[in-house]
């Protein structure tokens, strides 16, 4: 109990904190845009190949769930960075001097940083449907973002383990590109994993991405099926608790060294 | 648990010190023993000054000493708990203001204090007030819904100060707490230091630099050096152990100097020297007893004094006597790595 009051004092400064640097809010939207309208266009020609996989709308119809897959994986493992900040400038020690625990740092963290990437793609998804893309019914949007905020819980935790072990930002953004951009590739965010070779898609299956982006375009198309579905939340679910565990142990080991 | 509760509370409660070092060591991974052996005792309810050059120590002790840090060797225990094997109940039991800022700069005054209420587990319905306390102390009520950027170096200063209270802890670890300030300001602090204690009672352990900072506010001091402690007392005691008086010449050449001090030191009203150069300084228990003595063994040894002055002891004079950097290098330790090490930490 107390941890998860803790937990949320830590998520309730780093919303706090999120709320006045909001200027960064847009200018992290525009990369997502940008994706969704040229590689939209650049790739509408691929809607034959993808059709034949059996997805009968638009490239960029098929491409959204991916997008805001993309800002949720971005925003999510980029939020750990202000560990770093927090090490150097002090509010770390303050609150490792406190009653709180490690661990509810660790996770009020991970919460904060669910939140905001949720925030994010919920605007992905406004520009997608501005743009036209057609989603099945409109209450499928609760469920989709909710897939987002689990998925990203999960994945900030990546984002707080390479901040809790990196002694530099030059370390923390090495390694953080080094895995992002990969994991967004190997999932059918822009192409349907059966038009990939088998070994290749046979990574995919082992990255939780893919299961939220077969997830989020299967509400998004009305497709949702019930096995498939089981399949994806428990991938996603187990995917969380682990990074949950993983994060609050790596956390406390690390920032119980001297920095 | 409401057992424990009781047993931790009646702990506190016959406390004879607040803080107990048993030769507590630390040595970080690059090998440097940054704290060595040091075996400490503050009285509950006083305010302890730790006191020591760049690179000291200080901030290491203060670190294991808040859970910050684990200790490599030795004990420790802070409001009678173990630093080690029972930190969450130490944590429960301080305040602890860092040396560099930690003012959250996105967040007002008032936000900065109620998170450290809120980690500090305040309960909901004081927090607010205890808030309001602690802004009125601080001084900083009319400031309070600004966003720190806006604030000076000595609020900020103030603000960490107010936060390290807001708990109302048994034992507050000060780091350096007027490092970088102008006059007025550290004057200002002292103050509110002063203030605090004898509102809240609690016992106070502060690191600094600055030996009038320690004579103002410190019932007892310790002086580290190189991770050493190199003597304790209150600052009285030590000044008094210097002599009454300094009496500081300065000599033509010193070509006989040593000849002159080691008769200077046979004197029986001299109780230590130190030479610098050609300057001497001679700590005695009467001046006007030792200046034309001092003339005399000059004048012996056809030595020209050029000017002489007599004063009288201040904490800086007891520092540099058991710190002096001549000292330092004239028994061959003086350690090229650790002014390196300690150069680092000051550029980074
Ligand atoms: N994380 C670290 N890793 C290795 N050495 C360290 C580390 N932190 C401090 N040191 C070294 O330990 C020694 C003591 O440092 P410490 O910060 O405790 O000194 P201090 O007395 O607080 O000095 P100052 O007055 O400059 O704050 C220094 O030589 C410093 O270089
Ligand atoms: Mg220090």
């Amino acid at each position: 109990m107390t941890m998860l009051v803790d937990a949320y004092t830590i998520f309730w400064r780093e919303i706090k904190r999120y709320k006045k640097s909001r200027s960064g809010i847009l200018i992290r939207l525009i990369q997502p845009a940008i994706w969704i309208i040229v590689m939209g266009n650049t790739f509408a020609s691929t809607r034959p190949l993808i059709q034949s996989v059996g997805f009968h709308g638009s490239y960029i119809e098929f491409m959204a769930p991916g997008v805001i897959m993309l800002t949720a994986i971005f925003t999510s493992i980029f939020g750990g960075v202000n560990t770093l900040w927090d090490r150097r400038y002090g509010f770390m020690n303050k609150a490792l001097v406190s009653p709180v625990s490690r661990s509810s740092i660790a996770l009020g963290k991970m919460l904060a940083i669910s939140l905001i990437s949720t925030l994010q793609s919920s605007l992905i998804l406004g520009i997608a449907l501005a743009l036209g893309v057609h989603i099945a019914n409109l209450f499928v949007i609760f469920p989709i973002l909710l897939t987002v905020t689990i998925f990203s819980l999960g994945f900030s935790g990546i984002s707080v383990i390479v901040a809790a072990t990196s002694k530099s930002q030059e370390t923390f953004w090495g390694v953080i590109n080094f895995l992002g951009m990969p994991l967004f590739m190997l999932s059918p965010a822009l192409f349907p994993l059966e038009l990939l070779p088998s070994w290749l898609a046979f990574a995919a299956r082992l990255n939780p991405v893919t299961y939220s982006v077969l997830l989020i375009r299967q509400m998004m198309t009305g497709t949702v099926q019930m096995l498939p579905v089981a399949i994806e939340l428990s991938v996603i679910c187990g995917f969380v608790i682990v990074m949950v565990a993983l994060a609050s142990y790596v956390f406390t080991r690390e920032v119980n060294k001297p920095f | 648990m409401i057992i424990i509760a009781i047993y931790n509370r009646s702990i506190t409660y016959f406390l004879l010190y607040a803080v107990e070092t048993d030769n507590l060591s630390k040595v970080y991974s690059s090998g440097l023993k940054a704290v060595d052996e040091i075996s400490i005792k503050v009285k509950n309810g006083e305010i302890f000054g730790f006191l020591g050059p760049n690179g000291a120590g200080k901030s290491t002790t203060i670190m294991i000493l808040t859970t910050l840090l684990k200790p490599t060797s030795g004990n420790a225990f802070v409001a009678g708990f173990d630093v080690t094997t029972n930190a969450k109940a130490v944590r429960e039991n301080i305040g602890y203001v860092q040396q560099d800022s930690t003012v959250d700069e996105y967040l007002t005054g008032r936000e900065n204090l109620e998170l450290q209420a809120r980690v500090n587990h305040i309960p909901k319905n004081v927090r607010s007030k205890r808030v309001d306390e602690i802004l009125e102390i601080i001084e900083l009520s009319d400031r309070q819904h600004e966003a720190a950027v806006t604030y000076s170096g000595g609020m900020r200063k103030r603000l960490d100060i107010g936060g390290g209270l807001l708990n109302m802890p048994k034992v507050l670890f000060l780091d350096e707490p007027t490092l970088g300030l102008d006059i007025q300001t550290r004057y200002k602090i002292w103050e509110y230091i002063k203030k605090i204690h004898d509102e809240f009672g609690m016992s106070i352990f502060l690191t600094t630099h600055y030996m009038d900072e320690a004579d103002k506010l410190c019932d007892n001091i310790s002086i580290i050096d190189n991770g050493k402690i190199k003597i304790t007392g209150s600052p009285k005691e030590l000044k008094n152990a210097l002599g009454n008086e300094i009496v500081v010449f300065e000599i033509d050449s010193s070509d006989k100097i040593n000849t002159l001090v080691s008769n200077i030191k046979k004197l029986t009203t001299v109780k230590d020297v130190s030479i610098d150069g050609t300057m001497i300084t001679v700590f005695t228990t009467s001046g006007d007893q030792l200046t034309p003595q001092i003339f005399q063994h000059a004048n012996d040894l056809a030595i020209k004094i050029e000017n002489i002055s007599l004063t009288k002891p201040t904490l800086d004079d007891v520092f540099l006597s058991h710190t002096g950097r001549e000292l330092r290098e004239d028994d061959g330790k003086y350690d090229r790595k650790k002014v390196r090490e300690r150069m680092r930490r000051i550029r980074a």
